[in-house]
């Protein structure tokens, strides 16, 4: 049962990341973030449970509470304080980014198959889903232009990461989790305010202008 | 089972949904009109609805032809014949031997073709208009629809409807990622072919971005009032096939009485979730540029195709 659960939290957060790619409103991509954040701090909560794992439960709280509402929130007030148009403009058409996806999850899923060990059962969704996720992160990241959606594909890779991490093994130490979870707030805020700067310079969040030179 | 009595078991089905499906969006409607801190219509709105439009007499336009005529009343019969093929509490569908996914598949198509068909009778603009765009959101939301239902069917190997539910009740939620994905796949389509909000506008009162309404500008009286159950009908499907195929818990096996009871009661709630479900994507979303739709739906077909490729993987 609580196999089951993690494989249906893992594969509703790669629905999550399909509907990233397939959408471009901005805002409903930070509420997708929210939700697969949400998913990924479930698998930790079920593991956590059935492995009467304390950390684990620490680690899911911290991941609903970190990722799931505060980053989101952020990011939305971000948005709202530079009021740019909500709207991602991808260098790559919808139905192309879905189609590429598509064969990066089957990427992700195959070598998830040839892993060294055999995961088999849950362990072989978990690991296939997280490294569909990274892969299309990655699509993500190079394929759009606003400085947000790139944070927004940054933290997407984050996430598969943890997943990857909470399929391979039973989980971090709480250490490592501490620490990384500061890493991302402060990434965030870093960001943030990088977006801040870039908005002022350019009147625009696209990246793509950084690369010419102003006279 | 003899065939009088799957006939019957057929005929009973598709009264009892056809009574229900007037209040499943009467249900909708005051679910969003809560969410909006509104009063909305009362519950029975659209039986009132439905009995005022029955009692009037239909406006036909001179020019119009047979297929005017026809195209109501063919789309009202292929959702009603529909309907038969479909399990509801019962784990099996009471024509279940008539045909499984292609044949449902088939009839709700036939329908939408004689209702465009219809549409483009009279000449009126409008009409064409919703009729052509209808059937630019079909094309695109009938692949995922199959593709959806196939990766169900493959896991069940079955393509009969009642087969598939009682293999996936007798084997419980399932966890694979390709259901959850099939899922999500045929959410889409359930909005696109309810023409809910971000696909099409209910409500919508302005020509230019309606799709069904405007297909069905022409009709009135009668006409409408079947059209317009036949509608609400054909979305109370949709949401039936979704919740039996990827929730089936509790569908009676037997045909006890309290076994009957306990299944419709978990019938109703999971119909009233899946409500719940649509009403917050109406609420939180705008209805998308009509140039967009294509795009949310090949994001529904990607994932259908995706879940039927996670079957092989």
């Amino acid at each position: 049962m609580s196999q089951d659960l993690v494989v249906l939290c893992a594969a509703g957060m790669l629905v999550t990341a399909y509907l990233m790619v397939g959408q471009k409103a901005l805002f409903t991509a930070i509420r997708l973030y929210a939700i697969q954040s949400v998913l990924l701090g479930g698998v930790a909560l079920v593991m956590g449970l059935a492995g009467h794992n304390a950390h684990l439960l620490a680690s899911a709280a911290l991941t609903i509470g970190l990722k799931g509402l505060l980053i989101p929130w952020f990011l939305m007030r971000v948005i709202d304080r530079i009021g740019i148009r909500r709207e991602i403009e991808p260098f790559l058409n919808v139905p192309s980014s879905l189609l590429i996806c598509l064969g990066l999850t089957v990427v992700g899923y195959r070598v998830s198959t040839r892993l060294a060990d055999g995961a088999q059962g849950a362990a072989h969704h978990v690991i296939g889903v997280s490294l569909s996720m990274l892969l299309m992160g990655l699509f993500l990241m190079v394929t759009r232009r606003k400085a947000v959606t790139q944070i927004l594909a940054l933290l997407t890779v984050e996430n598969s990461v943890f997943l990857v991490a909470l399929g391979a093994t039973s989980g971090m130490p709480l250490i490592v989790e501490l620490g990384i979870s500061f890493d991302v707030i402060v990434a965030v805020l870093v960001l943030g305010v990088l977006v801040h700067r870039i908005v002022d310079r350019f009147d625009s969040m696209d990246v793509s202008r950084l690369s010419k030179l102003k006279g | 089972m003899n065939l009088v009595d799957s006939f019957g078991l057929g005929l009973l089905q598709a009264a009892v949904l056809l009574a229900l499906a007037p209040l499943l969006r009467g249900t909708i409607k005051k679910l969003k009109a809560a969410f909006q801190n509104r009063q909305g219509p009362p519950l029975l709105q659209g039986y009132y609805d439905l009995a005022k439009l029955l009692g009037k007499e239909p406006v036909r336009s001179d020019v119009s032809s047979w297929v005017f005529v026809a195209g109501p009343r063919v789309y009202f019969a292929t959702a009603v014949a529909a309907t038969t093929l479909v399990p509801v509490i019962v784990a099996g569908a009471p024509l279940e031997e008539a045909g499984g996914i292609l044949v449902l598949v088939g009839l709700l198509a036939l329908g939408r073709f004689f209702l465009a068909a219809a549409a483009l009778d009279t000449g009126s603009p409008f009409g064409g208009m919703g009729s052509s765009r209808e059937m630019a959101v079909s094309a695109l939301a009938e692949p995922a629809l199959m593709l959806g239902l196939f990766t169900v069917a493959l896991w069940g190997g079955s393509l009969n409807l009642g087969d598939l539910v009682r293999t996936t009740a007798a084997r419980g939620l399932s966890a694979h990622p390709s259901d959850l994905l099939a899922a999500a796949a045929l959410f889409i389509v359930l909005i696109a072919e309810a023409g809910r909000v971000p696909v099409d506008n209910p409500a919508t009162h302005l020509e230019l971005t309606m799709i069904h309404e405007a297909m069905v500008l022409e009709y009135s009286g009668a006409d409408l009032a079947l059209v317009e159950w036949a509608s609400a009908l054909k979305e109370l499907l949709f949401m039936t096939v979704l919740v039996n195929l990827f929730l089936p818990l509790g569908l009676a096996t037997g045909v006890g009485a309290a076994a009957l009871a306990i299944a419709t009661g978990l019938y109703l709630a999971k119909l009233f979730l899946l409500s719940v479900g649509v009403t917050l994507v109406e609420v939180t979303n705008a209805k998308l540029r009509l140039f967009r739709v294509p795009e949310l739906m090949s994001a529904s077909l990607g994932l259908a195709f995706l879940a039927l490729a996670l079957r092989f993987l």
